[in-house]
């Protein structure tokens, strides 16, 4: 009776280790195998701030000074990760561009796909001023490309312009929802795309002014911002799972780490600049505006110096990424190099107007500044005037202004700590020596002789 | 209690009532006694064992006989006839060692007929020294075993254990322990930072361990299947034993006092600061620069100066000036003196059909940092009844439970970040008063006082706590409950043939939680975790055992489920707590985070093994298994493989008297291998919630839908010989292991949208050899020797990567935007430490120098060789002096490398005595360098391509260039030799014993980790004890806590 009951129970267990298991046991119950075509582009938005967000790209413009660890934190001479984007923002925007599953309940699918193709442009934009050539046509494609070659950056700006051309062509009537930055106005989007397009087209002045310009042209027509309303900035929330990078470091890491450079104060402080104290604190010791001179090792300390200011680093302190303002002094120096008609020095106070507007929330102080000493557009040196101003907006975006600076040599007051001059680009990752090891060494090899130097000259960088 | 046990053992024994009473001593036939030798009243189940003096005691009848019993000896029967003391000599059996293994599946074989490694280390060697750590006891006690466990102030922290080397290029190769047939998850809950909560293997009572068997290679550890491919370790327990009615009690108490020691070596000249010149306040009195958490200040030469006590006005000191001085003992001075007391009982007891073990354990630990403890508690039942001749039900059940209060360790958390940034002039014992009666916090790095009041108004420190912040209000606890066991049930049909049926389970609650408090540099915080796991497995065997003439046969057939289910749900605070003191996720200022999480795996498995001997001579096993993974696609989910393994015992052929026992093995296997669940599909993770706008991304990490099993090949090959009586044995083992097309979460470039793929991809080959000699050089009645030791070395290669990928990254860390990394590269030994070198003259080798005669250095792609030892073994001596036995365990590694950071950063910060060297000028390296100062350097001007030798200042070099960037400087070989555990125990002799009512008492002096005897790597950084967190290669320190050892007395008691 025993055996018959044993043997039972044996034949059982060798039938069910041959059947199969549950239809469900190896499906993920923790995440989601669905994502909406709006939840990814929001989450690639959540990546913006962090385009302008970090110390290092303000010490390229020489915006911040160090007043702790100088010797440290200068210039990223090793080397500084691209991965991050890739694998963040552009996989998600890729996502939506390749889905075959999207739906309209968000809004019109095809402005979905132009929306990420906007925002996937202006990320690869901002990647290859930063780097140079850089892995574009082959990239983000997951398990059928482990090592994409390098585009160079000739051919991504190209295909940039085509893109965005694309993405704005194919918008139609119909707002999205679940937009963290525009709240799916789609005409907004619209003039975004067209804004980068000029921006991007002002950026080959000096290495292809032909094409500059007919971008440029081609992307006014196109429409571009028409005032701060339509700036692209990423609002920061008074909640600690949104909120403004400066804020973590300064207030939560009490890091005092942060005052603005000599150079910035002296532009600042002479014509009573309103927008310095936004910009920056008083300095405790003095209450005055005192700027540290970048890179000084020797006279560190944080009560002598005005620190970076209350309204930058609040909680919820908005990052501003492409303005109205940079079109208008985009618009002042097309007139100036004869791009464009209209009168230079009328774009230029525009310029200094949405500045003002944008960081002070008034325009009361505009005609006073526009009298102080060598505010007043002057013709002679009206490129530099444009640059420098652009320089004073572009505050805290400092790769932006590293990268203007690069172009136009503008401002020129940068200096040199220990003989170490303003880099020309970031180093590419190092780990991409052991994972795409060819297409590496191949793109240094072709743009700076094998070596992969913070000093290498960008294609546009004439 | 202890009375009621006495009373009611005395009781039992009272009731036992025979005729008469024999007694003896048993020896062998030198004189020795011979304790544990058993003795049975033949045709009975009537018996009784020596104790440690050879001496018995039994009852029988005159026309009864007794049967002696011994391992290694030649059984003797002996008539009782009218003798009531009967001696017995006993001689040496060189044809029966037939010693019994416990194999896999728990099923007992002869060793003689394996043809395979296995090694077993005795329960007793895991008492030695009160380890909290099983694993730890492994230790050099096995060859091909490598342990690198961590600090002991991390009171049962983290023990890793590799078994003939790396043989998975992921490095996830840990071996499945098995306790009484019962696989137990080893998990480990800690990262490399913060508290070291230690494997879950630490759950084991070492005192219920009876021998622990080591199945090394896949041969052996076949039939566990996928979760047996990198080695077993199979723990029996000790079980009470059926025969003649029969309890005895042991009680068994220990006590230690550990102390922390090996400090890296640390300078007395200069204190905090970067400049050898005071700041000065408004007034004019210096002041140390409290906003530097460095050594490169003013001369510690006693000038009175404001020290940051005396900016809190609540302090006795507030705005006095207080000589500058060097505290030379700072770090010392944070440890105290940790204490363990371990209280054990143990009652076992049998009669003719029952056996029954009840243990119980309490140990108490608090640790040498600072408010930091462990209570352990465990209680283990064994039983086992003979319901009929043919059924026997049995079960084992173990209870654990844990409570910890842990230091944080690693890089820059707890108090360990005080030999990597701190100030020498730093009074521990001032910080040790942390808390103002006000209940405010006294911290050593605060802002500068503002220039123009001279006074502190922002008390919040800038970078680091106070240590003693760290240690009393930034808490870190932990607790765990556990159960493990079985319940089976074995039927014999016939005789043959028995069928048994087992469900056996692992489960446990982990509970995690950690604070940050107010007042110190991080926004404060709570987190809070419950993470579950429960593990059936339903185990079904038939085993038939027969043997006709000269054939033996063994054969098994079974079957086995696999059920897993993990979950948990840990939240954390986000944005700061609402109220001081309330530590609660309902305190939470902003949406707290939270994850919830669930796991479910099943592996069915059907196996079978036969063996076949001739003449106990020559023995052919065959295996086969099929496992059926729901990890693993739908439709590629099942697979076979197989073992075969063969020996022959050549003594039996050859008559040469030194000769006791000569046999040669070798064996093939193949295992599988899975993967974790949920990797073959596609899916997207859930980001952070923005004012309403919900977000999902594409996980950084690709699944793969066309996963396949991978499959290890292994051959082994091994000789036994055992000489002059088994007095000196060798046992010798080659080995070649091939792990292919392994599962490996391969590192790509992340420009392709995925940081890693799952991939099949790639080879990895072992081969090595084990040596492991046993001896007896010296037996005789007062004094005995006896050692074991255990080398072996291995050699791996990675063959092969993925298509166009020919390294690997396995881990990476950086500091200061340096980068390092363990890589592996194709044609080379697994994982090489990469990062940055000097930058040398091609030619010469010498260094480049820049134009300010600072070293140049390389990228951080320089590969500095691989980190896994060449050799690692360990050497244990017992010696018997009369009454006393003294216990000696040596391990020994050879070969390895590792980084530390915690080196690098005591340089950087100026800290490290190397900092105050004397040039060779006479000159201190800190001085001037128009004085003679400076750091001598030579080398080759990277400009001129000149020899230049100069002098550099001390600062730049140390904190700007070596202490930041040059790695090859801190990479330090691995190599040791240590005395890890040492025990002097004493046994009571017989006429003491007589008058006292225990069968035996022991006392023992105790010693953990006394002596590191010798180490390549400098002072103060163990390469023994660098291992934290779940990874399993260590291949870099960084905030190691010190060194402990422990020193304590034992005491054991029977009756």
């Amino acid at each position: 009776m025993k055996n018959i009951y044993i043997n039972t129970l044996l034949i059982a267990l060798f039938i069910t280790s041959c059947s199969n298991f549950d239809e469900d046991i190896n499906t993920n119950p923790n995440v989601p195998s669905q994502a909406s075509g709006m939840q990814l582009i929001a989450q690639a938005e959540l990546s913006l701030p962090g385009l302008s967000s970090s110390p290092q790209g303000e010490f390229m413009s020489q915006y911040l000074a160090e007043t702790q660890y100088v010797g440290t934190s200068l210039y990223p001479q090793q080397s500084t990760s691209f991965y991050g984007w890739y694998q963040g923002p552009l996989a998600d925007l890729q996502a939506v561009i390749t889905s075959d599953n999207l739906t309209g309940t968000e809004g019109p699918i095809e402005n979905q796909i132009a929306v990420a193709k906007i925002l996937k442009a202006y990320y690869f934009w901002n990647l290859t001023d930063r780097w140079g050539d850089i892995p574009y046509s082959e990239a983000l494609k997951g398990q059928e490309d482990f090592t994409p070659i390098y585009d160079s950056q000739e051919s991504i700006y190209k295909d940039l312009f085509a893109e965005l051309k694309e993405a704005s062509n194919m918008i139609v009537t119909g707002n999205l929802s679940n937009d963290i930055i525009y709240d799916g106005d789609i005409s907004k989007w619209k003039k975004f795309s067209n804004t980068v397009r000029m921006l991007m087209a002002l950026r080959l002045s000096e290495v292809d002014p032909a094409t500059a310009q007919a971008e440029f042209v081609s992307a006014i027509d196109d429409g571009v911002f028409t005032s701060n309303d339509d700036n692209l900035f990423f609002q920061h929330l008074a909640d600690a799972n949104n909120q403004n990078y400066w804020y973590g470091q300064i207030v939560n890491q009490n890091r005092e780490w942060w005052a603005l450079t000599e150079g910035l104060v002296d532009q600042m402080k002479p014509v009573n600049d309103p927008r310095l104290p936004i910009y920056g604190n008083p300095a405790r010791d003095s209450g005055e505006y005192v700027g540290m001179l970048y890179g000084d090792e020797v006279n560190l300390g944080t009560q002598e110096y005005s620190l970076l200011g209350d309204a930058i680093y609040a909680q919820d302190a908005p990052v501003y990424l492409v303005t109205y303002a940079q079109v208008l002094f985009a618009m002042a120096e097309a007139s100036q190099r004869g791009w464009i008609a209209g009168d230079t020095a009328s774009f230029y106070e525009s310029a200094i107007e949405s500045s003002i507007l944008q960081w002070t929330g008034n325009t009361d102080t505009v005609a006073d500044f526009m009298m102080e000493p060598g505010i007043a557009f002057n013709d002679a040196i009206g490129i530099e005037q444009i640059a420098t101003q652009r320089w004073v907006h572009l505050f805290m975006f400092g790769y932006e202004a590293w990268a203007e600076w690069r172009r136009t040599g503008f401002p020129n007051m940068m200096v040199s700590p220990n003989g170490a001059a303003v880099p020309a680009r970031l180093s590419y990752p190092d780990n991409e020596a052991f994972n795409n090891e060819v297409n590496y060494n191949e793109a240094l090899d072709r743009q700076f002789g094998g070596e992969d130097s913070i000093y290498g000259q960008l294609w546009w960088d004439e | 209690m202890k009375r009621l046990l006495l009373t009611m053992s005395l009781l039992l024994c009272c009731t036992m009532v025979f005729s008469q009473t024999i007694t003896g001593t048993v020896t062998d036939s030198q004189g020795t006694p011979l304790p544990g030798v058993s003795i049975v009243v033949d045709q009975t189940a009537k018996g009784t064992s020596t104790d440690f003096d050879g001496n018995y005691t039994i009852n029988a009848t005159s026309s009864q006989v007794l049967v002696f019993t011994y391992v290694g000896m030649k059984t003797l029967k002996k008539s009782v006839g009218s003798d009531s003391v009967i001696d017995v000599v006993l001689t040496e059996d060189a044809q029966s060692l037939d010693e019994v293994v416990v194999t896999a599946l728990g099923i007992s074989r002869d060793k003689k007929s394996l043809g395979y490694a296995t090694q077993e280390v005795d329960g007793e060697d895991f008492n030695l020294t009160n380890e909290q750590n099983v694993l730890g006891s492994l230790s050099g006690r096995v060859a091909g075993v490598q342990v690198t466990g961590a600090s002991g102030a991390s009171m049962g922290g983290t023990q890793k254990i590799k078994i003939r080397g790396v043989n998975s290029i992921s490095g996830g190769d840990q071996p499945l322990i098995v306790i009484d047939g019962t696989p137990i998850s080893n998990a480990n809950f800690s990262g490399s930072d913060q508290a070291d909560y230690g494997n879950l293997a630490q759950d084991i009572n070492p005192n219920d361990i009876a021998e622990v068997n080591v199945l090394k290679g896949p041969a052996a550890s076949a039939l566990y299947g996928i979760r047996g491919q990198f080695g077993v370790i199979m723990i029996t327990t000790k079980k009470g034993k059926k025969g003649p009615r029969k309890v005895d009690v042991q009680l068994s108490s220990s006590f230690s006092m550990e102390s922390a020691y090996n400090f890296i070596p640390l300078q007395n000249m200069y204190g905090g600061g970067s400049s050898q010149t005071f700041r000065t306040l408004p007034n004019g009195d210096p002041y140390v620069d409290m906003s530097v958490d460095e050594s490169w200040g003013p001369k510690m030469d006693g000038t009175p100066v404001r020290q940051v006590f005396s900016f809190y006005p609540q302090d006795p000191q507030y705005g006095q000036l207080t000589p500058f001085v060097a505290h030379p003992n700072n770090v010392e001075d944070y440890y105290k003196t940790g204490t363990t007391f371990n209280n054990s009982i143990t009652i076992t007891g049998g009669n003719e059909n029952t056996s029954i073990r009840l243990s119980a354990n309490d140990t108490r630990v608090e640790g040498v940092v600072p408010n930091t403890s462990l209570n352990r508690n465990n209680v283990g039942l064994s039983a086992s009844l003979n319901l009929t001749d043919n059924l026997v039900v049995s079960s084992n059940i173990n209870y654990a439970g844990n409570e910890g209060q842990r230091p944080s360790q690693g890089s820059e958390y707890g108090g360990a970040y005080m030999v990597q940034w701190f100030q020498r002039n730093l009074d521990m014992n001032r910080l040790r008063d942390y808390k103002y009666n006000d209940g405010t916090f006294l911290h050593w790095n605060l802002g500068r006082p503002d220039s123009s009041t001279g006074e502190i108004s922002d008390f919040e420190p800038l970078y680091w706590n106070n240590p003693y912040f760290e240690a009393y209000e930034n808490l870190s606890n932990d607790s765990r409950d556990r159960f493990f066991g079985d319940i089976g049930m074995s039927y014999k049909i016939i005789p043959e043939l028995e069928v048994s049926g087992f469900i056996r389970t692992d489960m446990y609650t982990q509970n995690i939680e950690q604070r940050q408090a107010f007042g110190g540099t991080r926004l404060p915080s709570y987190s809070v975790g419950k993470y579950q796991n429960k593990e059936f497995n339903y185990e079904l065997l038939a085993q038939y055992k027969n043997t006709w003439d000269k054939f033996s046969l063994d054969a098994t057939v079974g079957g086995n489920i696999y059920d897993r289910d993990y979950s948990y749900l840990s939240q954390s605070t986000v944005g700061g707590l609402s109220s001081p003191g309330f530590y609660n996720i309902a305190a939470s200022i902003d949406r707290p985070d939270t994850k919830s999480y669930k796991l479910r795996k099943k592996i069915r498995s059907f196996y079978s093994l036969v063996s076949l001997g001739y003449d106990g001579t020559y023995f052919i096993d065959a295996s086969i298994r099929n496992d059926n993974s729901s990890a693993l696609p739908k439709d590629n989910n099942s697979y076979w493989y197989p073992s075969v393994s063969g020996s022959v015992v050549f003594s039996e052929l050859i008559d040469w008297t030194p000769l006791s026992f000569g046999k040669i093995r070798a064996s093939y296997a193949q295992a599988g291998s899975d993967l974790s669940p949920y990797q073959t599909s596609l899916n997207y993770g859930v980001g952070t919630v923005y004012n309403g706008t919900n977000t999902l991304y594409v996980p950084d990490e690709l699944n793969n839908p066309n996963i396949e099993p991978s499959f290890s090949n292994s051959f082994e090959a091994g000789l036994e010989l055992n000489f002059f009586s088994n007095r000196l044995g060798f046992d010798f083992t080659y080995y070649q292991q091939k792990n292919k097309n392994q599962i490996l979460n391969l590192d790509v470039s992340g420009t392709s949208g995925y940081s890693s793929s799952i991939i099949n991809a790639g080879l990895i080959e072992n081969d090595g050899f084990e040596l492991s000699i046993n001896a007896t050089p010296i037996r005789s009645e007062d004094f005995s020797w006896d050692f074991t030791f255990n080398i072996n070395k291995n050699n791996s290669e990675v063959v092969e990567l993925a298509p166009g990928i020919d390294v690997y990254t396995y881990d990476s860390t950086t500091y200061s935007s340096v980068s390092s990394y363990l890589n592996s590269y194709e044609g080379e030994p697994f994982g090489s430490l990469v990062g940055q070198a000097y930058e040398r003259d091609e030619a010469t080798g010498e260094i480049l120098l820049d134009d300010n005669n600072m070293p140049l250095y390389t990228d951080a792609t320089h590969n500095f060789g691989t980190v896994l030892p060449d050799f690692n073994g360990g050497f244990q001596n017992t010696f018997r002096i009369g009454q006393f036995t003294v216990t000696g365990m040596i391990d020994f590694q050879g070969g390895g490398q590792f980084f530390s950071r915690s080196k690098m950063l005591a340089v950087r910060t100026g800290q490290d005595a190397l900092t105050v060297a004397t040039n060779d000028n006479g000159m201190n390296v800190r001085d001037p360098l128009d004085q003679g100062g400076g750091v001598k350097v030579t080398g080759i001007s990277a400009s001129t391509g000149e020899d230049v030798t100069a002098y550099v200042d001390a600062r730049s070099y140390y904190r700007n260039t070596l202490g930041r960037r040059i790695y090859e400087e801190w990479l330090y070989d691995a190599s040791y030799v240590k005395l890890r555990e040492l025990r002097v125990q004493y046994n009571l002799g017989k006429n003491i014993m007589d008058k006292l009512p225990f069968e035996t008492m022991s006392f023992a002096l105790i010693a953990r980790n006394p002596i590191m005897i010798w180490q390549e790597a400098p002072k103060g950084i163990n390469p023994s004890e660098i291992s934290t967190g779940a990874q399993s290669i260590s291949w870099y320190e960084s905030g190691q806590l010190p060194s402990v050892r422990s020193y304590g007395i034992n005491l054991n008691v029977t009756f």
